[in-house]
């Protein structure tokens, strides 16, 4: 226990912030101590971080670590990022939005951030609703679930935001839920120990605003709910059609090594300078 | 207004080289120490359509287009009928043989004799333009040389030959051309030392003299210039321009970039620009610096795409949800866009704030010819702070509401910053009262860009009957229209606005009050610097001389304006 506590002395800004806004049993906590145990483990000096976040209830985590943080605004904190990444490449850049901040308003930067491959560590804490702004429905709330806004459920069909990451072109893609504590902080370590640009979704469950309409009793059942259908990708992928219908599958998805955007860059402005020399 | 000067026109389709003959005839007078004023009118289209490129040359200073054409090189049939009603007395038209111009006075070429090949019809073109104004063959031969000597002894022996052929065959025909007056710089061996410039050109070099090392951009007419001249020239000064998914993207990033100490800026146009306007916001409430280079077109939405206009003046001003200090400069000329450009790093470093520099398209294409810019006079800009002690903190209050600002990375200094209201540690309040000195501090900071704003020059006539007053590229126009009228019998002057926010009314009331008429000229419809004038001091234009057909003003067309309202 002296040893949380002394983590949680030495990355949260624990005598200024709290109590912190997260409701009970709210996945978005866990996700914060994940990410200062992350950073802890690979022993990365505060000064050389800087977190970067978008607005909703999980932008709120940059007011409690004590990073270099901004808490900018509300889709657009990926491109604010890859503006402190290629300005200052030594820095390590950790983003973090909500889904409806990553996929809906900055779904258009989560792509070209990936395409570009800069070297940003992106955790999208995926709760498949717009908790902040009161239970609307988000490009991840699921076919058929109550929203909001969707009060006679979901018509459209969810993001998957691996498919995305993937097929986008993100070195690092990874899905992890804080059920899972122990595998998300593998995830979070080794998207900001590689280059490019790593993508973790982090299943975080919200109680407030889509467990109570979708039938989950407690916020307990919401975790219940993820140990039984977050399944490892392994077995998933060992699953038939039938048995994969209503889970989830968790695990790496791609593992690549290109150099990141800021270091290719770097790397043609040192050519240039030399052709031009010659 | 010159009265030596020469008004050259050559017009045709897109892709029929107009652009080479043009750059290529005006680099060598501006080589041969002349000055030039060029105007492009193109259609937002890749091929056909009708474009000009007009050059008004001669050896006094030049400053605004005019409607009189001397020499019409026409590439096609309809740049005859388009422009014939144009040609002065002593025009000329050249035109291949198989053109039709009526009785006009023209020099029918020989275009597939003096050039077998297509595709040096623009050479020979050249050659029979320069011959017409006894331009010296030997500068253009050194400057095709220089210009064609990469693609090999060859192909530059074939442009010099064409160029020469068809030089000669003009000399050679019966009609006799009025040359230009020698010019008055001295040219030395390596021509006369100037540059030619667009207004977009200078204000990259600008904001390089000044350091900016960022400019991430998604590519829009008339602006991309800017990024496209920082990442020619950028490439040993090590700027990271990158092209991004759109103008949300682009101003973010420059704010991120700014706030990890990069000197940023961004370059659009107003439908560009009105996806920047949250960025604008953020840039307010966070007080990170950044500069904007909004080059306007004509609106609304895609409007003219090649164009220009005055109207996104209330845009800038008012661009950003909520309140905070901004300046808003705005250059008359290619040397302004240039000062202007770095001055706006210097002053969005100082008072950490958005500064725009709004040109049009018209300046932004508008090659001048330019003397070089001393560097030493334009120094770098000093950047934030690199050092602070571990309990910085970033919005300090402090008596001019501008806090040290430092670089996150570099120190032991934590930087926090958030879009929310927020404590001078910058860390989300609700605290009302903290709200209202967060909101003061960044207020104040008005002041901080009015001690140290531009103030508008007069021009021409010091003491006039009538006052013409203008804002950023109507500047040449008007000072050429003010000589005219005041040759037409009532002294007029100018009153130039390089700077059009924050307005400190003790800088310019006494001259609109000492006027008997004030006439506002400007590129809009709705005479938005007037409006502002009159919203900040009362003060009610007499007359106004309002453009929004997409074209440059002339000083014949602020004259007649004026003139037809007494
Ligand atoms: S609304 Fe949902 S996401 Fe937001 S703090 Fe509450 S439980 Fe967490």
């Amino acid at each position: 226990m002296s040893h949380v506590t002394e983590i949680i002395h030495q990355y949260l800004r624990h005598n200024k912030k709290f109590p912190h806004v997260f409701c009970p049993g709210c996945g978005h906590g866990i996700v914060l101590g994940s990410l200062i145990r992350s950073v802890h483990e690979l022993g990365l000096p505060k000064d050389d971080v800087a977190v970067v976040a978008g607005i909703g209830c999980s932008g709120r985590i940059a007011a409690y670590v004590d990073f270099n943080t901004i808490h900018s605004t509300h889709g657009r904190a990926l491109t604010f990022a890859t503006g402190v990444k290629m300005s200052n490449p030594k820095l390590h850049v950790i983003c973090i939005m909500g889904d409806g901040d990553a996929t809906a308003i900055g779904g258009n930067h989560l792509i070209h951030a990936a395409r570009r491959n800069v070297s940003i560590t992106a955790l999208v804490l995926n709760n498949n609703i717009y908790g902040m702004t009161g239970g609307q429905c988000s490009p991840t709330t699921p076919e058929g679930a109550s929203a909001m806004t969707t009060p006679y459920g979901q018509l459209e069909k969810a993001f998957d935001m691996v498919e995305l990451g993937r097929a986008a072109g993100a070195n690092y893609v990874a899905r992890g839920s804080v059920f899972q504590a122990n595998m998300l902080e593998r995830f979070i370590r080794t998207a900001i120990e590689r280059p490019g640009f790593g993508l973790v979704e982090i299943l975080s469950p919200c109680y407030t605003q889509f467990g109570r309409k979708n039938h989950f009793k407690t916020p307990v059942d919401m975790y219940r709910w993820l140990k039984e259908n977050a399944v490892p990708r392994e077995s998933w992928e060992k699953m038939t059609e039938e048995k994969r219908r209503g889970r989830i599958p968790v695990g790496e998805f791609a593992i690549n090594d290109a150099p990141g955007l800021e270091q290719r860059y770097a790397e043609m402005a040192a050519r240039l300078k030399e052709e031009a020399e010659r | 207004m010159p009265e030596t000067s020469v008004n050259i026109l050559v017009g045709g389709e897109a892709g029929q080289g107009l652009v080479t003959i043009g750059e290529f005839m005006a680099k060598a007078l501006v080589r041969s120490g002349y000055e030039i004023h060029v105007t492009q009118d193109y259609m937002s289209r890749v091929r056909g359509g009708h474009n000009t490129f007009a050059i008004r040359t001669g050896p006094d200073p030049i400053w605004a287009p005019v409607e009189d054409v001397d020499i019409l090189v026409a590439l096609d049939q309809e740049t005859i009928d388009l422009h014939k009603s144009q040609l002065t007395g002593q025009g000329v038209v050249i035109a291949d043989e198989a053109f039709d111009v009526g009785d006009l006075p023209a020099l029918s070429v020989p275009f597939k004799e003096l050039a077998p090949k297509p595709i040096f019809r623009n050479v020979a073109a050249l050659g029979v333009l320069a011959s017409t104004i006894c331009h010296d063959i030997e500068d253009l031969e050194q400057l095709l040389t220089k210009t064609f000597g990469k693609k090999g002894d060859e192909v530059v022996e074939q442009n010099l030959e064409v160029l020469r052929a068809a030089y000669n065959w003009r000399k050679e025909q019966d009609f006799v051309v009025e040359c230009m007056p020698p010019s008055l710089v001295d040219v030395g061996p390596e021509g006369s030392g100037r540059l030619m410039m667009q207004g977009n050109q200078a204000i990259a070099l600008g904001a390089l003299a000044a350091g900016c090392n960022f400019c991430p951009f998604y590519p829009m007419t008339p602006s991309t210039s800017i990024p496209l001249a920082l990442s020619a020239l950028g490439r040993d000064l090590g700027v990271v321009v990158e092209q991004v998914e759109d103008e949300i993207s682009a101003m973010n990033m420059a704010l991120g970039a700014s706030f990890a100490g990069a000197k940023a800026m961004v370059a659009t146009s107003g439908g560009g620009f009105a996806l920047m306007c949250e960025g604008v916001s953020l840039a307010g409430m966070t007080e990170t610096p950044i500069v904007i280079a909004l080059i306007q077109r004509p609106g609304p939405a895609t409007g003219l795409p090649t164009r220009t206009e005055q109207a996104d003046l209330n845009l800038a001003l008012y661009a950003g949800h909520g309140e905070f200090p901004r300046a808003i400069l705005t250059p008359g000329t290619v040397e302004e866009c240039f000062e202007l450009a770095h001055k706006a790093f210097d002053l969005a470093e100082r008072s950490q704030s958005p500064v725009f520099i709004l040109s049009d398209q018209y300046l932004a294409d508008s090659y001048r010819s330019v003397a070089p810019f001393d560097l030493n006079a334009y120094p770098q800009i000093e950047g934030p702070l690199l050092e602070a002690d571990p309990y910085y903190v970033r919005h300090a209050l402090v008596p001019n509401g501008v806090s040290p600002r430092v670089v996150p990375g570099t120190s032991k200094a934590l930087v926090v910053l958030d879009s929310d209201e927020h404590t001078p540690d910058g860390h989300i309040t609700e605290d009302l009262d903290v709200r209202i000195r967060m909101n003061n501090k960044r207020l104040k900071k008005a002041k901080v860009l009015a001690r140290d704003m531009f103030q508008p020059v007069r021009y021409e006539d010091e003491d006039p009957e009538r006052l013409l007053v203008c804002w950023g590229t109507t500047l040449g126009a008007a000072r050429e229209a003010a000589r005219l009228l005041t040759s037409l019998g009532e002294r007029t002057g100018v009153l130039h606005f390089q700077q059009v926010w924050p307005l400190v009314p003790e800088q310019f009331m006494s001259a609109l009050e000492g006027a008997r008429e004030v006439v506002f000229v400007e590129g809009n419809a709705t005479g938005q610097l007037a409006a502002l004038i009159r919203q900040q001091t009362g003060f009610v234009a007499h007359k106004q001389v309002l453009r929004y057909d997409g074209l440059p003003f002339t000083a014949r067309y602020i004259a007649t304006a004026v003139e037809q309202s007494e």
